[in-house]
């Protein structure tokens, strides 16, 4: 849930599950897009949204395509940088025609409606002085809180890329990416996002995107990771990354992009927004250094990418809390997170049984989780406006986690059957660099 | 324990396995190869056994101690990477 706005439309649902201070604040909130005058903007909050959305952008392009491709062998480098940028490209145009529209109107509580589609109705009227606000976000231009929503769309789908590295056709990717982001992430975003969204209306708490994002992209990495079965020689041949170097520097550029991701998610320059930096901060730190110690206690030696592991475990925990906890309760989230996705990336892993490459679900699914279920716990009334309900919250990651691991397997089985997903034998022992186009790493 | 008082035992182990069993080894590499001297070290001694030669088996029991010690003294001057007591595997089945 984002912004207090999201639980002023929650109260008018009528769900009753906010306190009716908050329900009476609703009666002149927007209840869909429409155009207001220009000067009822917040020009400071309209500011740090633009900014807030270059550095989510900064988190893909260039954070996540550096993150992976650092781990992958040196035959697949490129590839893995070229799926991450052509899935932001896919996605930005697949957003614009139709995700933003299906995301963040109001329909059903199921999906949204059509009124977006080719950011339709996007209008800014110099001469009339009137320009298109979302009813998410009244204050800033819908221009730009799409374009903040488009970057969400854009890493949800590129995280997925680390759990099918090294053995997918490219072509065949991208196709299963956009349906995916069409008929996986919209929907999912619409449910709790969307203020008449089933899960919004119940409460759930996902500030910026435990949920949304992260369980949603662990699950579909899983589902990939089993559909398309594990890389030749995984188990027996030793994998060695390219360069731990690049992943560092993709940590590093998720660490402070996600700044933009989760006090963004404040929609405004407030004090909101500020808290949210700092447990965004503080949970990063405590991540890191929780997976630093369990790997010192546990292996004796700890690692950079432990360390670089550690931070975005912390990162994707508190994001759905951002605007929830404070900076106490964010330590604990950082820490729980840390050994937790340590955990999910070795022995749940193990468990598991599938190739997921980079963990995506190890360290993305299982800190959603953890994160969504710590939101439940540690939620204060006083930050956010609203209390945790850890029944709530573990249904709300139910049921993402189990739609998007569904929908995910039968768009994989779909795509396929009608084009054929993995390299051949040949393709994947020479590289996908090389295989998929025709490009090598120099030097 | 220096290479030449190693070569010393395989050498008297050479003469005494050439006078005793008719077989004849190479000492230079006995000295050198603790798999060529592992297998010499379990023809002495079983023939120790079937001919009832115990100095066969006295010599045996030293080369096996040279070997030994110059196993360990090789081990202690691996860098520090190759050092490792039984090396996990790094980067099979997972990466982190």
């Amino acid at each position: 849930m984002r912004y207090g706005w999201h639980g002023v439309l929650v109260g008018v649902a009528g769900w009753g599950l906010l306190p009716c201070a908050v329900q009476a604040q609703a009666a002149g909130a927007p209840v869909r897009p429409g155009m207001v005058d220009a000067q009822a903007l917040s020009a400071a909050d309209t500011g740090w949204m633009l900014t807030a959305t270059a550095l989510v952008l900064l988190m893909t392009l260039p954070g996540v395509a550096l993150f992976y491709a650092g781990m992958v062998r040196r035959k697949n480098v490129l590839n893995t940088m070229a799926s991450v940028v052509a899935i932001a490209a896919l996605v930005s145009v697949l957003w614009f025609a139709a995700g933003y529209s299906l995301a963040f109107t109001p329909d059903t509580a199921w999906l949204g409606g059509f009124a977006r589609m080719g950011f339709d109705g996007l209008q800014f009227d110099l001469a009339a002085g009137r320009v298109a606000v979302s009813h998410v976000a009244p204050h800033i231009p819908e221009s730009v809180y799409a374009m903040f929503q488009l970057t969400f769309a854009i890493i949800t789908a590129a995280l997925v890329v680390g759990a099918f590295v090294e053995r997918i056709r490219f072509a065949p990717m991208l196709v299963f990416i956009g349906l995916w982001s069409l008929l996986v992430y919209a929907p999912i975003a619409h449910w709790v996002w969307e203020p008449g969204g089933w899960l919004a209306r119940m409460g759930a708490l996902d500030f910026a995107g435990g949920a949304v994002v992260h369980v949603n992209a662990g699950a579909a990495g899983l589902a990939c990771a089993w559909y398309l079965g594990p890389r030749r020689g995984y188990g027996r041949e030793a994998f060695e990354p390219y360069n731990l170097g690049f992943t560092m520097a993709g940590a590093a550029l998720l660490w402070v992009g996600w700044f933009g991701f989760n006090a963004g998610s404040a929609l405004a320059a407030d004090g909101r927004a500020g808290l949210a930096m700092a447990v965004t901060h503080i949970a990063a730190a405590a991540g890191a250094l929780a997976w630093m110690l369990g790997e010192a206690v546990l292996r004796g030696k700890p690692s950079l990418l432990g360390l670089c592991s550690g931070l975005v475990a912390g990162l994707v925990a508190i994001t759905p809390a951002a605007g929830f906890v404070t900076p106490r309760a964010a330590l604990a989230i950082g820490a729980v997170a840390g050994l937790a996705c340590y955990w999910g990336a070795t022995a749940l892993k193990r468990l598991l049984g599938a190739d997921d490459s980079l963990d995506v679900f190890g360290v993305h699914g299982v800190g959603g989780i953890v994160g969504s279920l710590l939101t439940g716990v540690f939620a204060s009334r006083t930050v956010g406006g609203v209390e945790g309900n850890v029944l709530t919250q573990a249904l709300s990651v139910g049921a993402v986690l189990a739609f998007s691991l569904a929908a995910s397997l039968v768009l994989l089985w779909m795509v396929d059957f009608a084009l054929g997903l993995r390299v051949d034998e040949e393709g994947e022992a020479a590289g996908l660099d090389l295989s998929q186009h025709r490009e090598r790493v120099g030097g | 324990m220096n290479d030449s008082d190693r070569l010393a035992i395989a050498a008297h182990l050479h003469v005494l396995l050439r006078r005793r069993t008719g077989r004849v080894t190479d000492t230079e590499w006995m000295a050198a190869n603790a798999d060529y001297a592992q297998e010499i070290i379990r023809f002495a001694r079983q023939r120790a056994q079937q001919d009832d030669a115990p100095e066969l088996a006295e010599w045996a029991a030293k080369l096996e101690r040279a070997t030994a010690e110059a196993l360990a003294e090789a081990s202690a001057r691996k860098p520090l990477l190759e050092r490792r007591e039984a090396p996990a595997p790094r980067y099979v089945g997972g990466i982190r």
